[in-house]
């Protein structure tokens, strides 16, 4: 067996996907032209943490694999791998962070953490949009504003959402 | 809140299309989407617009079940019609008032890309609506296991994503008990700003992280006492077997990708 996961890593991987897919549909907000304000990342990021980068990218992996079977929009192949998987991969380099210090969990390292994945999660979301629009809209578009605007206006939201989340969630779960 | 919730879009029914291995259906959409990619003249849809509709009808699904799907992307297929019909010059122009002019170049490319658009959608959802999750992630596992060599952890995957779709309908009916559970003590999931009720789920999370994490637990457990030790020779009990009609459909894709993407 692949030295990298155990059982037990591979069972909580599964659970926590599963939960990022449950958290999925209790929409906090939704745009009027598709994105919401949702919880999903919240599991993927309490893997990284937990369980380190690997597992936080492939538990992101999972998910996105599992967003493109319930339904995907495929328009072009490059968006299909930077709508789907990748996004959320990025997501696990959260892992990455160290976010204790004497065994307790801090704040500020967190945040750090958060929003550097959401940022990278954020980046790959406009790239994909700068793709899609220089493949079928006319040139000289300013497709970079554009994409960065619609991406941004829920995924800046759901960054500091989770956040927040997670510090709570993060330090409750320690107690129990 | 959470009931009523349809994961996914499989509709299962008894057709040719969905008796097809997850596998070679995954191959003839890769091979669908490279074909409309080449496809240059209108015709070359045409083609594969009549081939979409025998694939529907074939497959048994509620056409407007199929069409339906389209509802999320309408807005974008529009905006990219608008944005070529007004932006896009070159050719006659067809209609002009002030500074906006409609010119033949723009309308052509527009209901162009548009057509495009919507056979990608229309035929990477038929893989969806009749193949089920599992069936798929068989499929994926299957065609990545090649890369296995190359330190690709297929069949570790194909497994955890098995195990994700094992736990959604569970977590969702747990989550809908604890929401109740919670709301009968006085807990509001629905008002205030964003944060407030972001944190207002809080006293659903805990307990369903707690939860999760307490099945997986067992589930481990009880997976390494049956001797789990990772995919290396696990056997399953369906096996994934070709039948001669997945052959059949992948040589008809084949032929006509390649007929159609050199008109």
């Amino acid at each position: 067996m692949d030295k990298k996961f155990t059982t037990r890593m591979m069972a909580e991987i599964g659970a926590a996907v599963a939960l990022a897919v449950v958290l999925n549909f209790l929409k906090l907000w939704r745009m009027p032209q598709g994105g919401s304000v949702s919880l999903e990342m919240l599991p993927i990021l309490i893997i990284a943490f937990r369980w380190g980068a690997g597992a936080g990218m492939f538990s992101g992996l999972v998910y996105g694999l599992l967003q493109l079977m319930f339904g995907a929009y495929i328009i072009h192949p490059v968006q299909l791998i930077m709508d789907y998987p990748l996004p959320y991969m990025m997501l696990g380099t959260a892992g990455l962070f160290s976010i204790r210090e004497n065994d307790t969990i801090k704040p500020l390292k967190i945040f750090w953490a958060v929003l550097a994945a959401g940022l990278l999660r954020l980046l790959v979301h406009i790239l994909s949009g700068v793709i899609f629009f220089s493949s079928y809209a006319p040139k000289g578009q300013n497709v970079w504003v554009y994409s960065a605007v619609y991406n941004g206006s829920f995924l800046i939201p759901t960054i500091i959402v989770t956040y927040v989340v997670v510090l709570i969630v993060m330090k409750t779960l320690e107690k129990k | 809140m959470l009931k009523d919730i349809t994961i996914g879009q499989y509709i299962a029914r008894d057709s040719l299309v969905h008796s097809l291995d997850a596998r070679i259906k995954i191959i003839i959409t890769a091979v669908l989407i490279a074909a409309l990619f080449m496809v240059d003249s209108f015709t070359g849809f045409g083609i594969f617009f009549l081939f979409l509709m025998v694939s529907i009808l074939l497959s048994k699904l509620p056409v407007m079940r199929v069409i339906k799907g389209l509802k999320p992307i309408l807005f974008l297929i529009l905006l990219t019609l608008f944005i070529h019909v007004f932006l896009t010059g070159g050719g006659e122009v067809l209609w002009s008032w002030k500074f906006i002019s409609i010119e033949s170049n723009g309308v052509y490319t527009g209901f162009f890309m548009v057509t495009r658009i919507f056979l990608l959608i229309m035929f990477t959802s038929l893989l969806t609506l009749t193949t089920s999750p599992l069936k798929l992630t068989d499929g994926i596992e299957y065609i990545l296991s090649p890369l296995k060599r190359f330190g690709v952890p297929a069949s570790e995957l194909s497994m955890m994503m098995t195990i994700a779709l094992r736990f959604i309908p569970t977590l969702l009916e747990e989550a809908d008990k604890i929401m109740k559970a919670q709301m009968a003590r006085g807990a509001d999931f629905e008002s205030g700003n964003l944060i407030e009720r972001a944190k207002s789920l809080v006293p659903l999370l805990v307990p369903l992280f707690i939860s999760a994490f307490r099945r997986a637990d067992e589930l481990a457990l009880a997976m390494e006492s049956r001797c789990y030790r990772g995919g290396e020779g696990r056997t399953r009990l369906h096996e994934m077997k070709y039948h001669y009609t997945d052959f059949i459909a992948l040589f008809i894709i084949l032929c006509l990708s390649v007929l159609v993407s050199n008109f």
